[in-house]
C-alpha cells in the first residue's frame, strides 16, 4: 500500500518577477493539521500561495499538492483546495448565499446541491442571518465569514487562508480559529494559515513556516520552535507561599528565578528530582497551580529568526 | 447557535466537469445583467420592430391569398409604390418589378412562381429586420451589458473568485460570451424566428414551412455572424479597463466613429462620381459651384438594409455595422459578389481574432501582477 501523499510539498521553488527574486529555493512541507505561514510584508507568502494554486509560473523547483503538480494539473489541484484570499473579492450584486452557491457551482457541485451546501456552511460560519443581503453591503467581518464559507463549501482537502481574522472582533476571531481547529482536527483537513497575527499562530497552529525575503527561515512544529535552548520548568503556586517555596527550593540547591507574581522558573534538568519540588511546596503550605515546561513566545522566536536581517526584524516588530 | 446549524459536514458527491463552471458563469451573469432596468427596456424595445415587420408579412400573404400578386407585380413593374405597405412595397417592387426570368429559364407554374416570390420576399424582409433595427438595437444592448462583464470583475478583484477555483481562462471567457450570446439571441434570433413563425401562421398553408425551411437556419447563421465580432470586441474593451464606463464609451465610440467614417468615404465616392456630371450641369445652367449639393439618396435605410442597393459598397469593411450587413446579405443569398463580401469578411475576421487575443491576454493579466 502506497503512503498517502503529503498535502503540500515544496521543492526548491524559485519565482522571479523580472530581476527580483520573490521565492528563493523554498522547500518544505505542509502536513495535515494547521500550518502557519508567517513572515513580514513582502516575504513572498502570497506568491507562495499562488504557486501552490498554479497561478504563477515558476523559474525553478516544483510544487506538489496531494501528489499533483499545479503547473500541469491546475484544475485537479484547485478542486482539492479552498482559498480565502487576503483581498476582498466578490461578485458585486450577489447575496451572501448566492455568492457561496456560485463558488460551489464553480467547483463543480450540481445546482441544487450547491444551494443546500451554501446554506449549510453559512449556518456553520454563523453568517446565516445575513444570507440574503448583498455581499457588498455586509460588514467587513461578515464578508470575511462569507469568504470563508465560499472557500470550504466544496469540502476541500486543503484550505488556504490569507489573514482570515482581519476585521473580526475578538469573539468572532476566536470563533473563526475554533472553526479552523474543528476542520483540521475533527475533519482531517489540512489548513495553511498565512497571517501576521502571531498569537493566532501560537493558539492553533501545529506547524509553522517562517518566510523572509523569499527564503524559509524556520520550519517545524510549534512545540519544537518555541522550546527554549536551555529547557526550563515553570512552577506556579499561590501568591502567599511563593517566597517560602522559592526559599526552600534554593535551600535544596535548585536555582530558582521569579518570573512573575506567582511563577517560579527552574532548570529542567532538575525535573528528575521533582519529588523534591513537590515536597518543598508541600512543606511551604503552597498549592501548586501549574508545573509545565517553559515555552518561548512564538513572537520572540519569529523575531529571532528574522534577526539575521535586522531591517525585517524591526519592521515585523513594529 | 443557529437553529439549522448541523455543524460542518463533508461532501462526497460527484462533481460536474469544468464546463459546468462556464454554465454557472453564464447563468449568473445573465441574472445579474437582467437586474438592469435599462436592459429590460432595451430588450423590450428590441421586439417592437418585429410587429412592423409582422404586418408586412401579413400584407404580403394577404395579397397572395386574394390573388393580387399579379397586379402587385404589374404595378411594381411600372415602378409604382404598392398599397402603402412601405417597406414591403419597396421590396416587392424590387423583387417583382425587375425582369427576373432569364430567357433560357423555363416558365414556372403559378404555384412555383408564388413559392419563389415568397422565398424572395421573406428573405429580404428577414434580412432587413436583422440589418436595420436589430443590428442597431444589438449595439445598444451589448453596450449596456458587455462593458461591465469583465471590468467589474477586475475592479472587485473577483477574478480571484474564478481562478482560485477549477475555472480556466477558456471557461471564464466562454461563460462571459454565453451571457452576451443569450442577449444577442434575445434581441435578434428569437424575434427573427418569431417573425418567420408569424409568416407561417398568416400564410394560407402550413406547407410554406417546406418552402422556407432554410430561412430559420439563415437567421441563426446571420445572428452568429453578427454576434461573434460584436461580442468579442465588446468583451475585449471590457477586459482592458476596470472602469466599465470607459469600456462603454469605447464601444459606442467605435460604432459611431466607424459609421461616420464609412458615411464620409461613401459620400466622397459619390461626390467624386457625380462631380463631373454636376459640373457640366452647373456650367450649362451657370450655377455657382458652392451651391451644388450631391443628389439625395434614392433608397431609404430600411430598403437598403433589405439589399435593394445593388452598388458594391467598397468601404463596408470600415464600419462594423456595414460589414456585418454585407455578410448577413451573403448568408441570405442577397449579395453573392466576392468583391463585395470578401473585404468585410476579412475585416470582421481580423477584428474577431484580435479581440479574442486581447481577451485571452487580459484575462490572465491579474495573475501576472
Amino acid at each position: 500500500m502506497t503512503p498517502a501523499p503529503v498535502p503540500v510539498r515544496l521543492d526548491g521553488v524559485v519565482k522571479r518577477y523580472g530581476r527580483r527574486t520573490v521565492l528563493d529555493h523554498v522547500s518544505g512541507e505542509v502536513l495535515p493539521g494547521i500550518t502557519g505561514l508567517v513572515g513580514p510584508n513582502g516575504a513572498g507568502k502570497s506568491t507562495l500561495v499562488r504557486a501552490i494554486l498554479g497561478l504563477v509560473r515558476l523559474a525553478a523547483g516544483r510544487v506538489l499538492v496531494e501528489g499533483h503538480d499545479p503547473a500541469r494539473e491546475p484544475h485537479v489541484v484547485r478542486r482539492l483546495v479552498g482559498v480565502v484570499p487576503e483581498d476582498e473579492c466578490a461578485v458585486p450584486g450577489l447575496a451572501a448565499v448566492e455568492t457561496v452557491r456560485y463558488a460551489a457551482r464553480l467547483c463543480g457541485l450540481p445546482a441544487m446541491e450547491a444551494l443546500r451546501r451554501a446554506h449549510e456552511v453559512l449556518d456553520w460560519c454563523d453568517a446565516g442571518q445575513e444570507r440574503y443581503r448583498p455581499v457588498e453591503t455586509l460588514s467587513v467581518g461578515m464578508r470575511q465569514k462569507v469568504a470563508f464559507a465560499a472557500a470550504i463549501v466544496h469540502d476541500p482537502q486543503l484550505v488556504i487562508l490569507d489573514e482570515p481574522t482581519n476585521g473580526l472582533d475578538p469573539i468572532e476571531r476566536r470563533a473563526m480559529l475554533g472553526r479552523l481547529t474543528t476542520l483540521a482536527h475533527d475533519h482531517g483537513k489540512t489548513i495553511l494559515l498565512s497571517t501576521h497575527v502571531l498569537p493566532d499562530v501560537q493558539a492553533i497552529c501545529d506547524r509553522v513556516i517562517v518566510l523572509a525575503a523569499g527564503q524559509v527561515r524556520l520550519e517545524g512544529t510549534l512545540a519544537e520552535l518555541t522550546r527554549p535552548v536551555v529547557p526550563q520548568l515553570r512552577l506556579e503556586v499561590d501568591a502567599a507561599a511563593v517566597d517560602e517555596v522559592a526559599a526552600r527550593l534554593t535551600a535544596l540547591g535548585i536555582p530558582v528565578t521569579r518570573t512573575g507574581g506567582t511563577s517560579l522558573q527552574l532548570p529542567a534538568q532538575h525535573a528528575a528530582g521533582l519529588d523534591r519540588v513537590w515536597r518543598a511546596t508541600r512543606e511551604a503550605g503552597a498549592v501548586v497551580r501549574a508545573l509545565e515546561p517553559v515555552q518561548e513566545r512564538f513572537e520572540d522566536v519569529f523575531l529571532q529568526a528574522l534577526a539575521a536581517r535586522p531591517q525585517e526584524a524591526s519592521r515585523a516588530a513594529s | 447557535m443557529p437553529l439549522h446549524d448541523v455543524g460542518y459536514r463533508g461532501w462526497q458527491g460527484a462533481r460536474l466537469g469544468p464546463w459546468s463552471a462556464a454554465a454557472a458563469i453564464a447563468t449568473t451573469g445573465i441574472r445579474l445583467a437582467w437586474t438592469s432596468r435599462w436592459l429590460r427596456r432595451a430588450v423590450f424595445l428590441a421586439w417592437s420592430p418585429a410587429l412592423f415587420f409582422a404586418a408586412s408579412f401579413f400584407a404580403f400573404e394577404q395579397a397572395i391569398d386574394e390573388g393580387r400578386i399579379e397586379s402587385l407585380q404589374e404595378r411594381a413593374a411600372r415602378g409604382r409604390n404598392l398599397d402603402g405597405i412601405g417597406l414591403l412595397g419597396t421590396i416587392l417592387a424590387d423583387t417583382l418589378g425587375r425582369p427576373e426570368q432569364p430567357p433560357s429559364r423555363p416558365a414556372l407554374s403559378r404555384e412555383a412562381e408564388t413559392a419563389a416570390t415568397r422565398r424572395l420576399v421573406w428573405s429580404r424582409l428577414l434580412l432587413a429586420f436583422m440589418r436595420a433595427p436589430q443590428a442597431v438595437l444589438l449595439a445598444v444592448v451589448v453596450g449596456l451589458v458587455a462593458p461591465t462583464l469583465i471590468s467589474r470583475d477586475l475592479r472587485a478583484k473577483a477574478w480571484l473568485v474564478y481562478f482560485t477555483r477549477p475555472v480556466g481562462r477558456v471557461h471564464y471567457i466562454a461563460g462571459k460570451l454565453a451571457v452576451l450570446a443569450t442577449i444577442v439571441a434575445a434581441v435578434t434570433v428569437l424575434p427573427a424566428l418569431a417573425l418567420w413563425m408569424a409568416g407561417v401562421l398568416v400564410s394560407p398553408s402550413v406547407w410554406v414551412i417546406a418552402e422556407t425551411w432554410d430561412l430559420p437556419l439563415k437567421v441563426v447563421a446571420a445572428s452568429i455572424a453578427l454576434a461573434i465580432p460584436t461580442v468579442l470586441l465588446a468583451l475585449a474593451y471590457s477586459s482592458l479597463t476596470a472602469e466599465s464606463r470607459i469600456a462603454s464609451f469605447a464601444w459606442f465610440a467605435t460604432w459611431a466613429a466607424c459609421w461616420i467614417a464609412h458615411s464620409s468615404l461613401v459620400t466622397a465616392d459619390l461626390a467624386a462620381a457625380t462631380a463631373p456630371q454636376a459640373a457640366a450641369v452647373a456650367d450649362a445652367a451657370d450655377i455657382d459651384d458652392d451651391e451644388w449639393r450631391p443628389p439625395p439618396q434614392r433608397i431609404n435605410w430600411l430598403a437598403k438594409a433589405a439589399g435593394l442597393d445593388t452598388t458594391i459598397d467598397r468601404w463596408s469593411w470600415v464600419s462594423p455595422y456595414h460589414a456585418i450587413g454585407v455578410i448577413q446579405a451573403w448568408i441570405f443569398g442577397v449579395e453573392t459578389r466576392p468583391q463585395a463580401v470578401v473585404p468585410p469578411a476579412i475585416a470582421l475576421t481580423s477584428v474577431s481574432v484580435a479581440a479574442a487575443l486581447v481577451l485571452a491576454w487580459r484575462v490572465a493579466a491579474p495573475m501576472r501582477a
